[in-house]
């Protein structure tokens, strides 16, 4: 069975790089995946997403106007991605930067975190924001681990920078602590 | 950040890195390049690497030039590339003209975008004329290698480098922008192919033998014909030697559809679907687009009802179809300007009305 995921939100919020951790944690995982990206010409600020498509058989389709699970990461992406959740699905929104909706689907699960409000208050940078609601994507999906998502942090942060991996990890458990009751 | 390759590690990568780091594998010695959208990552990478193992990049000044350049340095029998895509690969036709005229092993990556003209940079297959049949002048074909995985982009550059040595004839893999773009788990392994000896052709250098000279200009009518009849004897060979397909549940399948590069993916889960609901559905996909697999196609065509082809463009390999199967069955045609691949949904529906009358 395909499982669906995509990352939206602004360009410069790490919506891609996100993606490329999540798809890296399933490949470790010894999942099928693939990822893609789609983004505009711009270098930051205009719209931007990646499909993840995780299956235990060969991959097929890439493309896809549906998913399990959706990560928006600011209120153009909500606008756009709320209808493409699937019967039962998941939509996180980033609350911090998009308005609660007025006329909410009863076929799928809204979980609103303020995810900008708390990478700036509690990991001390708003550009934690992608890391962190990979961490509440792992608690809402169960489908991949705090740990394998770790891993993949090895994998896509360049040796350089490996000096962020603590921090990123220290994202990564704050989202899966995240309370859903709450939302 | 680009995975390291290490033989044998399962690693994510984009289809163009994948292109890029099996081509270093392969031994590529040179390449030379001008950036276009959606490949760019191939010289991006080559840029960098190249350097880094002592061999040649330029950042040619056009396409033309980067493509004149592959010539120069193949025609001292090193492995050199280029890539690029569409409308860049249109400005390169002359030069792949010249080539399988000077009999020379050009490796060329096309990564298809939207056309004609400029177009757009979302993934097409709008090229497959222009890879199979060429806008060069004169009789000539390309060995045309179209892969569907990211794992295949690795593959598919390793025997790219193959045939184009073993048969001395320019050399095109024929990616589209969703597979340079998009990133799948891959494992390197060694390049599996034999060297082949240049030695009786290539321009090394004139000591202790008689000078060489490599052109495409036959003045006399017999000649070139003679010429011409070798060519064509060497793609006769590549016919009967070179031909690859996939195939899926086409054994006791009444209705076949036909797919070539990403395409196939929708294409093997519409069939699978079928497949639930029952119909006698099978999938075939050509990986060399030339040598086509007509024979193939021509006897499955008895044993199905009907075909169907579909593409991300108007209606350009659905001929060789026709052809191969030379009115045994109707061919019938799904395609879409550009963009996304045809989904897995409609898909199954148009199998559905089609095998209505099966």
């Amino acid at each position: 069975m395909e499982k669906d995921f995509i990352i939206a939100g602004f360009g410069g919020q790490g919506v891609l790089l996100a993606g490329e951790v999540l798809a890296n944690a399933f490949m470790l995982d010894d999942k099928k995946v693939t990822w893609y990206p789609c983004y505009g010409a711009e270098m930051r600020g205009g719209t931007v997403n990646c499909g993840i498509v995780m299956s235990e058989e060969e991959v097929s389709s890439v493309q896809k106007s549906k998913a399990d699970f959706i990560i928006v990461l600011n209120q153009a992406s909500f606008d756009k991605y709320a209808s493409w959740v699937r019967k039962g699905g998941y939509i996180i929104v980033n609350s911090s930067l998009a308005k609660k909706s007025d006329n909410q689907r009863d076929d799928i699960n809204y979980i609103y975190v303020p995810i900008t409000e708390v990478a700036q208050e509690k990991l001390g940078n708003i550009k934690m924001s992608n890391i962190y609601a990979l961490g509440v994507l792992a608690k809402v999906s169960k489908l991949v681990s705090v740990e394998s998502l770790e891993k993949a942090l090895y994998n896509v942060i360049p040796p350089h920078r490996k000096h962020l991996i603590p921090k990123n990890t220290e994202a990564l458990k704050l989202g899966y602590e995240y309370d859903l009751l709450k939302v | 950040m680009v995975a390291e390759c290490v033989t044998g590690k399962k690693v994510l990568m984009k289809g163009n890195y994948a292109i890029a780091n099996a081509a270093i594998k392969a031994g590529c010695q040179c390449y030379f390049g001008y950036p276009i959208t959606p490949q760019s990552e191939i010289g991006e990478f080559m840029s960098g690497k190249m350097q880094e193992l002592g061999r040649a990049y330029v950042s040619a000044e056009s396409e033309l030039a980067a493509i004149n350049m592959v010539i120069g340095a193949v025609s001292t029998g090193v492995k050199a590339m280029s890539s690029s895509s569409s409308c860049a690969i249109s400005l390169m036709q002359e030069a792949l003209s010249y080539a399988t005229a000077d009999q020379l092993p050009v490796v060329l990556v096309s990564v298809m975008r939207g056309g004609p003209g400029l177009g757009n940079i979302y993934p097409s297959q709008g090229d497959y004329n222009q890879a199979t049949i060429g806008g060069g002048n004169g009789d000539y074909k390309l060995i045309v290698l179209a892969p569907s995985t990211v794992q295949e982009c690795i593959d598919l550059t390793y025997k790219a480098f193959y045939l184009a040595f073993k048969y001395k004839n320019p050399t095109m893999i024929l990616a589209d922008g969703l597979l340079g773009q998009m990133m799948e788990p891959v494992e390197f392994y060694d390049y599996p192919y034999p060297e082949i000896d240049t030695t009786s052709w290539a321009l090394s250098g004139a000591k202790d033998r008689s000078a060489r000279v490599i052109r495409s200009y036959a003045p006399l009518e017999e000649n070139q014909c003679v010429f011409l009849d070798n060519l064509f004897k060497k793609y006769e060979l590549i016919e009967q030697n070179e031909v690859e397909y996939e195939e899926y549940m086409v054994d006791d399948a009444d209705f076949v559809v036909v797919a070539f590069g990403s395409m196939f993916r929708n294409v093997k889960s519409a069939v699978k679907l079928c497949r639930e609901k029952g119909l006698k559905v099978g999938a075939f996909r050509p990986i060399t687009l030339y040598p086509f697999p007509s024979e193939r196609l021509n006897s499955l065509a008895d044993k199905v009802k009907k075909i169907l082809v579909t593409e991300i463009n108007m209606g350009q390999m659905v001929r060789d179809v026709r052809l191969a199967v030379n009115g045994k069955v109707p061919v019938l045609f799904k395609g879409k300007g550009v963009g996304a691949m045809i989904d897995v949904e409609t898909l199954v529906e148009e199998i559905e009305k089609q095998m209505g009358g099966v």
